[in-house]
């Protein structure tokens, strides 16, 4: 029984031609990683007695190491021939454990990446449960605590745009970025809103409180990069502060944001011009919650989200073989008014006006049927945004190339 | 589940551009693996989310890309069955044939979802593997250069001859010492199968290199 896991090893590195490292074989046999390096020890040990074909290995080593004077940690991956010297440049050598078996002679340490990732990525919710590295206080937040987490960082925000003038303009424009701004954000979707567009057609107060749940946009980053996004900074000041004080006429575009961190939050972009246009005195129709308990899920890899209602998986595009579709800072997405016509219970004709997010891009002209699938935040129309949800991936792994302006409301009406 | 018919040309569109773009990994992968040359031109780069090393030379790389180019209008009509990338040695007779063999199946059914995901993963057990050949394979002489070669069904070559998909750049048929190989020995690596393609790779070496 001891000396089963040897021939496990034999047959993987041997039969297989496999690179054997200490994290996939944990996780291959489901043992603890300290236990995965010492199989991996003893083998080699075993084969060496033997003399049998020739194997590679690789070690990682770490300790400390003076570089240019400045004392560091150095924590390394070496292969076995190196590995004498290496050790002898370290001051200090902490630990030191193999990192892989195999037989082929590698020339670059790209493979051992790709070993394990693979590897981790099917095991991608559990992938430390071998693993040696704990910390107590590292547990995943509840929804309630994400919720008031997100509270507390519009708050400080929303303090200083007190003091900015009620109209906009390019004015207040880097002040608002000093916020947090999470790293990796992207989509910052802004499109205009300058004190031109006084339209002041619709009461944005529904909205308010549709961005109140959600986080400042943090425009940080994009301040930096992107020019629309100095609009998309001092617009938020005006929603913030109108929030505060009495319900403004909308002198923006009416547009929505909600910050997309690709990792952790959404964008959703709601109302664009021209649906201004369309229809002027509108009242917004709020926002239900099921919505907000969209956000609340953060998923850390490419993960689908959990949702109560079946709204599609946006984070399934980042695992797939795209080309970065949603990396782009072109697309977008708006929220548009869209009217379900339905059969209810009683077999009474219902129809429901409702807001479906899209994903738009800004020239209009290459629209794609979007790899992002539809929000139906309807809960009562579970089979249309199934169906939603199989056409547009459908329509995005065949990646046709029909580019429809706009998703018209027969578009719902899907061809079964 | 969608069927597609081969006559959607998107889709065979599609297939072609995943299948080259692999393919130009693949070949830059070989040329730095089996050492045809030297490291030094070689730089990391990603590709399915893993370390891969791509040459950086221009002409090489222009010369892998037209190769490529001419290619795809063959696998979009599914009329290449085997792309074969041949290490010769000096004397230009082959060393080493790493043939990869292409079928497409004529009708798609395509389950939309872990479509794309799933030939990701395929793809990249197939560099892996190739990033590892070299345990099973014997080092070839100093010197060597390469070609690629591709099979066609029936008479796709005689379209491409009379067409010239890339000027400058004509494809010739193959002479028969690049084609056959003294005493091959045949060494599986890695084979796949998804809903748009089937893909084999294995290597024919030669038994006696020097």
């Amino acid at each position: 029984m001891d000396e089963l896991y040897l021939d496990n090893i034999d047959e993987y590195v041997n039969d297989h031609n496999k690179i054997v490292t200490y994290k996939w074989l944990s996780l291959t046999l489901g043992v603890h990683v300290n236990t995965a390096k010492q199989m991996l020890y003893h083998y080699l040990e075993h084969k060496r007695k033997e003399s049998s074909p020739q194997l590679h290995a690789t070690y990682l080593v770490s300790g400390k190491s003076v570089d240019n004077g400045q004392t560091c940690h150095k924590v390394s991956v070496v292969r076995e021939e190196q590995l004498e010297d290496f050790k002898s440049k370290m001051t200090l050598v902490v630990s030191i454990h193999v990192y892989s078996v195999q037989k082929a002679l590698l020339r670059d340490s790209g493979p051992l990446y790709s070993v394990d990732y693979d590897a981790v990525k099917d095991n991608l919710k559990n992938c430390s449960r071998y693993s040696s590295i704990r910390c107590a206080s590292a547990v995943p937040m509840s929804s309630v605590e994400l919720r008031q987490a997100r509270e507390k960082e519009q708050a400080p925000t929303s303090v200083p745009e007190n003091k900015k003038p009620a109209v906009n303009g390019g004015a207040s424009v880097a002040s608002k970025p000093s916020a947090k701004a999470p790293k990796g954000i992207m989509g910052m979707l802004s499109f205009k809103s300058t004190s031109k567009n006084q339209d002041g057609s619709k009461d944005i107060k529904p909205e308010q409180k549709e961005v109140a749940p959600t986080d400042p946009p943090k425009s940080k980053p994009a301040a930096k990069t992107n020019p629309m996004a100095n609009f998309f900074g001092s617009q938020t000041s005006e929603y913030d502060q109108t929030m505060i004080s009495s319900p403004l006429r909308s002198t923006e575009g009416g547009v929505m944001w909600k910050v997309v961190n690709f990792k952790t939050k959404r964008i959703e972009e709601s109302d664009s011009e021209e649906e201004k246009m369309e229809k002027k005195k509108r009242r917004r129709i709020k926002r239900p919650e099921p919505d907000s308990s969209d956000e609340d899920v953060i998923p850390d890899s490419p993960q689908p989200l959990e949702t109560k209602d079946p709204s599609p998986k946006k984070e399934v595009e980042a695992a797939q073989l795209s080309h970065g579709n949603s990396e782009t800072k072109v697309r977008k997405r708006r929220r548009v008014l869209k009217s379900h016509v339905f059969l209810d219970d009683e077999g009474c004709m219902v129809t429901e006006k409702g807001y479906e997010s899209e994903s738009y891009s800004e020239t209009e002209d290459d629209f794609q049927p979007s790899k992002q699938p539809r929000d139906n935040f309807k809960a009562k129309l579970p089979s249309s945004s199934k169906e939603n949800e199989k056409k547009s991936q459908k329509r995005s792994s065949a990646s046709s190339q029909k580019g429809t302006k706009q998703a018209s409301i027969t578009g719902f009406f899907q061809k079964k | 589940m969608t069927t597609l018919t081969r006559q959607d040309l998107n889709f065979g569109q599609v297939v072609a551009d995943i299948l080259c773009e692999f393919l130009e990994v693949a070949i830059h992968l070989i040329l730095y693996v089996r050492e045809v040359y030297p490291s030094g031109i070689f730089q990391k780069r990603k590709k399915y989310n893993v370390p891969v090393q791509m040459s950086c030379h221009p002409e090489l790389n222009q010369y892998i890309q037209d190769t490529l180019h001419c290619i795809k209008p063959l696998i979009e009509k599914n009329d290449a069955e085997k792309v074969v990338v041949v290490i010769m040695d000096k004397e230009h007779h082959p060393v080493e044939r790493f043939v990869f063999e292409i079928s497409q199946p004529p009708l798609l059914s395509i389950s939309a979802e872990t479509l794309l995901s799933h030939v990701e993963q395929l793809l990249r057990a197939f560099i892996l593997k190739i990033s590892v050949c070299d345990a099973v394979l014997n080092n070839n002489p100093p010197g060597c250069s390469f070609t690629v070669l591709v099979h066609t069904r029936e008479a796709a070559t005689r379209n491409m001859e009379k067409v010239q998909v890339i000027k400058d750049f004509p494809w010739i048929v193959a002479d028969e010492q690049e084609v056959h190989m003294k005493e091959p020995r045949l060494i599986p690596l890695k084979s796949m199968t998804s809903d748009i393609v089937k893909m084999q790779l294995y290597v024919e070496e030669r038994a006696q290199k020097t």
